[in-house]
């Protein structure tokens, strides 16, 4: 059985992966610091302060999440992310985006030329249903469907 | 690029179509698609000097220098000079660093030189204009009420907001400078009258002035990325912003601001907005948040010890995260050799750093008797970062102290309350 959710489409492309979920705020600089640092081949959640992803691969994954968090540095950290090649297929925001996520994102778009797919305000419904490893499909219109 | 949604004004169009150059152009198409994200229907000019977030450029985490070059190549600048954060550690006299630690940081910011550099050409206002306080006095980077900026740096931006009365976003590093080359911001969030009333109000019934930075670090906990409306510390502070309630909110706000992501407060009586509409600043269906002594004697208890060895004696204490002013330094300066005193004792038994901005330091300097008294004692003064100093592996493994709860929170430094930690640095023991 699949559910369909529909957001609004920030950075849109027709795409498919594997969902990892976080329930609560994605600290972009921290989970990504390390693998930046020793220019990782994958990037793995190095956030010890969010026990869902901690550990786990990012790269290649679509994220879902409320939004992002952490310090206004973290805005120089997706772009980054992007041109190490370390950078997951799309984030998906249950809520409306925040400040830091829309800059990473924008700039990872503009500076780097790579887009990661994001869509946000998908709502809690979204983010209660959604779980690590389900198969999802992200349309242009801003429509994810979770298989 | 589509047809923004935004409206634009003929020279953001012109901008946009490549007429003032085409790196302009790319940093007009980003700030576009920046605005659309923040679901902003229109800019509005910034009105004053920015303030940025990244001072170094550490290599793999720090913004791209390639990135930096192209705009300066292309002779852009910032349309009013800039400040930034503090300086990487690198002045290794004033740090007690060990040789490897030296070495790492050399590693870490090697290049440093050519991103000082750039940060010249692109609009920073001089070679010390390095503080994360760039409001105070000293330094000058004081905006007044109701201008709009585009500042980064979560501590500055809600003193900017909140104390100053000025008007600016919770901007990610680099947008900040994008936005201060075009002097456009998206007008969203903290920038529109909506945006800047209270979702909570939080009522300080405590039976003496809080620490400031535990009263922060519970209100930042507890409405994370909201407006509170504070009320109850004018019992303690005086309601014109005097040295005294200027530090207080400065050290109250950075806790706000970096254990939730406050980007601005009002305290009741005391901060523009609050005297200008009181209570009317609170939105209907508000939600409240009463704070005692238990509340923050048990916060204060949760802390935990993320030294590596629990029961070490302390190695080192830094203390101005923020950085300190002028009254703070003197503060220290005249409670550290009475501490020492009081013990019989002639220097500190730990290695105490206190960090301020340049101008202030060179100003605390110029009166010598307190820099005497400090020197003499011991204490170092430095204008880096602490959070920069403690982020590597090398030193996050050092017992450090601090009254800091931002550097407790992103760090393994453990926080002490000013009182208490004067006995620790003095006797060296916990």
């Amino acid at each position: 059985m699949s559910r369909v959710f529909k957001g609004r489409a920030i950075l849109p492309r027709n795409l498919e992966g594997e969902a990892l979920v976080t329930h609560s705020g994605f600290n972009t600089l921290a989970s990504f610091y390390k693998s930046m640092l020793t220019e990782a081949e994958v990037a793995i959640c190095h956030d010890q302060g969010n026990k869902e992803l901690f550990g786990k691969q990012l790269t290649d994954k679509i994220i879902c999440l409320p939004k992002t968090i952490g310090s206004t540095s973290a805005g120089a950290t997706l772009d980054r992310v992007a041109q190490l090649g370390i950078a997951p297929k799309a984030m998906l925001f249950s809520q409306h985006i925040d400040s830091l996520g829309a800059a990473g994102l924008v700039l990872a778009e503009v500076w780097v030329g790579m887009r990661i797919c994001t869509i946000d305000q998908l709502g809690d419904d979204f983010l209660e249903y959604v779980k690590d490893g389900h198969r999802i499909v992200a349309k242009e219109d801003g429509t994810v469907v979770v298989e | 690029m589509k047809d923004p949604a935004m409206k634009l004004t003929q020279e953001e169009r012109d901008i946009l179509e490549g007429n003032q150059g085409l790196i302009l152009q790319k940093v007009m198409r980003t700030l576009i698609l920046y605005g659309e994200a923040l679901s902003a229907e229109k800019f509005v000019d910034i009105e004053g000097p920015g303030h940025f977030s990244i001072p170094f450029a550490l290599p793999g985490v720090g913004p791209r220098l390639e990135m930096l070059d192209e705009l300066a190549e292309a002779g852009l600048k910032t349309k009013y000079p800039f400040t930034l954060d503090p300086k990487a550690p690198l002045d290794f006299e004033n740090l007690f660093l060990r040789r490897e630690q030296e070495q790492a940081f050399d590693e870490m910011f090697r290049n440093q030189g050519p991103y000082d550099r750039r940060m010249l050409q692109l609009g920073l206002r001089d070679e010390d204009a390095y503080t994360c306080t760039p409001y105070l006095p000293e330094v000058g980077n004081i905006a007044p009420k109701g201008t709009i900026l585009a500042w980064s740096e979560s501590s500055c931006v809600v003193y900017a907001n909140s104390v100053l009365g000025a008007r600016t976003n919770r901007n990610a590093a680099i947008m900040d400078i994008l936005s201060n080359i075009a002097g456009k911001t998206p007008l969203a969030g903290l920038l529109t009258d909506q945006g800047r009333r209270a979702t909570w109000r939080v009522e300080v019934d405590t039976s003496q002035m809080p620490n400031p930075q535990l009263l922060g670090a519970a209100i930042g906990m507890k409405v994370l990325e909201d407006v509170p409306y504070v009320v109850g510390l004018d019992r303690f502070l005086d309601t014109e912003i005097n040295e005294t309630t200027r530090d207080y909110l400065k050290e109250m706000g950075a806790a706000c601001a970096a254990i939730g992501a406050v980007g601005l407060y009002h305290v009741e009586h005391i901060t523009p907005e609050a005297i200008d509409h009181g209570a009317n600043l609170l939105r209907h269906g508000h939600r409240n948040y009463h704070i005692d002594d238990e509340e923050l004697r048990s916060l204060m208890d949760s802390y935990p010890v993320m030294w590596t060895e629990k029961g070490a004696k302390p190695e080192k204490c830094l203390i101005g995260c923020p950085h300190l002013s002028l009254r703070e330094l003197k503060w220290w300066a005249c409670q550290i050799p009475a501490a020492l005193e009081a013990h019989h004792k002639d220097r500190l038994a730990v290695d105490t750093v206190l960090c301020a901005a340049p101008q202030v330091l060179q100003e605390f300097k110029a009166e010598e008797q307190g820099y005497e008294r400090l020197r003499s004692a011991g204490v170092k003064l430095s204008g880096t970062c602490p959070e920069a100093y403690m982020d590597n592996q090398l030193c996050a493994r050092d017992a450090v102290i601090t009254n800091s709860n931002k550097l407790r929170a992103f760090t393994t430094a453990r926080m002490f309350l000013d009182e208490d930690l004067l006995e620790v640095i003095v006797t060296g023991e916990i």
